[in-house]
């Protein structure tokens, strides 16, 4: 009776072995591409901050900067948001719903690739806000969105480590130094890619940076998160030596805890959000709320978190 | 009598409703995953095929650690807890099944606390130069963790049944206590001890919450098949997530169909 289940084990394990040999159905034949490693591989020249990125929504939108008034008696609004965004939109919402009689503001924060991922699965929601073009697009390709997204807000990078700065982080060019623990966020969020975008443009030039400075940097990533409150919190809890996130992440509560490095703007990225409403959501609602954060009030709570005017 | 019946049959269409509801419940999400999976076998784009390569050698190698681990140790705990009266045991008895109510994310932070570069025991590491966490050390600490109560479980049941007349046997006719121990007793507990090890590797296959707090997300040292699900998954890449979940929905299955069919003694063993 005992032997039978060792045996049986080694069987199990003999065949997940055999499953992984003969790999996974529907696989070519893999002859594994050398090159594309994702955080190495640098794509066609990167914008820096001062180039207005090619290809975002345009920054002039028709819905103007005439705030629409929400409609009356209220009512209930959804929206999915860039987790970047989480502090401002939870105090813009805290000022929209004193002002509105019978308006609830529900949110719901994460990567950017992840809300869109939400959303193809049938999530409902009113608005969606992007932290870049990439994720906008992919949720109007899958037929998520209602309408031309447009840009409301912006933002730029920043390197946060942790108050002792244990990895003796004193500039940008310090992200290649051997050994240090670096925490970015994954390719797929937008973050990610600004991150990478940025480091870029750091490997691009050399007498500053040093040579094969993308390749160190890379190497020196020791976790990809799914948003960007998770690379600040890795670094909050001292747990890695660095991390690349928004200017507008460092608020008040976390200044205590981290120190920011700047990014010097040449190297930079400026990180266009944009918005719109939701396919199958309340439009009446996802309008008003599109035409506050384009408004004064709106932009002027957006600035006081750290963002930049569109 | 009749009224009973009556009863009872007026009954069955209730039970029998309310127990179907919940098999469909238990089955659809599983029927549905394979159907999408079958749905979305086209072929494989040499990057996702990488991802999954990897993630599946990572999940091998460091499952095979943890169960050296869990074995080498969990053993010697299994049978002090199965023979020995000590102080403390009722303590050490109920720690060793925390893990298993415990859920992850409270793994991962403790584990955090414990080994972290700011934690207890990770700042002297730390100053002498060992780094734990976003290692692939840091995948079977957490796996660890999760498993040892399996495997202790069930082989503290085993040794538990054995008969202790035969232990006694081999000592009159002169064996030693490490020769019975070898001998008699361990073959003996082979049921109880190959059962725990089977479900604690199961669960040290599945681990994913403590994972991804304490050892990180990284693609060549820490993404185990979970963690390489969420990824690709919240990457829009379903094809490889489902691909990878319909492997652990297998090994899964492997895992019950072993320990049933090894005998339910065995099975029943540690739960």
């Amino acid at each position: 009776m005992g032997d039978p289940v060792v045996r049986r084990f080694g069987a199990v394990v003999a065949l997940i072995l055999a499953m992984l040999a003969t790999q996974v159905p529907g696989a070519p034949p893999t002859r594994s591409a050398p090159a594309a490693r994702s955080a190495s591989a640098c794509p066609a020249p990167a914008t820096p901050a001062a180039v207005p990125a090619a290809g975002s929504p345009t920054p002039a939108p028709d819905v103007a900067a005439t705030p629409v008034a929400f409609p009356g008696g209220g009512g209930d609004l959804t929206v999915f948001a860039a987790a970047s965004l989480t502090d401002a939109f939870e105090r813009i919402a805290t000022d929209l719903e004193a002002a509105n009689e019978g308006l609830r503001i529900e949110f719901n924060f994460g990567g950017s690739q992840a809300l869109v991922t939400q959303l193809a699965e049938g999530a409902e929601a009113d608005v969606f806000a992007s932290a870049n073009t990439t994720q906008m697009t992919a949720a109007q390709d899958q037929g998520s969105i209602a309408g031309t997204p447009v840009t409301f807000v912006r933002n730029r990078l920043t390197i946060v480590v942790p108050r002792d700065n244990p990895g003796g982080v004193a500039s940008a060019a310090d992200l290649g130094d051997d050994g240090l623990d670096l925490v970015l966020a994954a390719a797929d969020v937008p973050v990610g890619r600004y991150a990478r975008d940025s480091v870029c443009l750091m490997g691009g030039d050399a007498a500053t940076y040093g040579d094969g400075f993308v390749a160190r940097v890379a190497a020196n990533v020791v976790s990809e998160e799914e948003d960007v409150r998770d690379v600040l919190t890795r670094v909050q809890l001292g747990e890695a030596d660095a991390g690349i996130v928004y200017v507008s992440d460092v608020t008040a509560d976390v200044e205590g805890q981290v120190t920011e490095v700047e990014i010097p703007d040449a190297v930079n990225v400026v990180a266009a959000y944009p918005i719109a409403p939701v396919q199958g959501g309340d439009a009446a609602l996802a309008t008003a709320f599109i035409g506050y954060l384009l408004g004064p009030e709106g932009q002027a709570t957006l600035q006081e978190y750290g963002f930049e005017s569109p | 009598m009749p009224n009973r019946r009556a009863g009872t049959e007026r009954l069955a269409p209730l039970v029998w409703s309310a127990a179907a509801l919940l098999v469909v419940f238990l089955a659809l999400p599983m029927t549905a995953m394979v159907w999408r999976a079958w749905g979305e076998s086209r072929g494989l784009t040499p990057e996702a095929l990488r991802v999954l390569r990897r993630a599946m050698g990572l999940s091998l190698a460091t499952t095979g650690a943890t169960m050296l681990v869990v074995a080498l140790l969990g053993t010697p705990l299994a049978y002090a807890l199965a023979r020995r009266r000590f102080p403390g045991a009722a303590l050490v008895d109920t720690l060793v099944d925390l893990p298993i109510v415990l859920p992850p994310a409270v793994a991962g932070i403790a584990l955090l606390m414990a080994f972290g570069r700011r934690g207890v025991l990770g700042r002297w590491l730390d100053e002498a130069g060992i780094q734990v966490t976003f290692t692939t050390t840091a995948v079977v600490l957490a796996q660890v963790f999760v498993a040892v109560p399996f495997f202790v479980r069930a082989a503290k049941a085993g040794f538990a049944r054995v008969d202790r007349d035969t232990e006694a046997a081999a000592a009159d006719l002169g064996a030693s206590p490490a020769r019975v121990f070898w001998t008699v007793t361990l073959p003996l507990a082979r049921p109880g001890l190959a059962a725990g090890a089977v479900l604690a590797w199961a669960r040290a296959l599945g681990e994913f919450g403590a994972t991804i707090m304490f050892a990180g997300n990284n693609a060549e040292r820490t993404q185990t098949m979970p963690l390489a699900i969420y990824g690709r998954y919240y990457a829009n890449d379903l094809q490889s997530a489902l691909l990878l979940a319909m492997v652990l929905l297998g090994a899964a299955v492997l895992v019950l169909l072993s320990v049933r069919l090894a005998g339910g003694n065995a099975g029943s063993a540690g739960l």
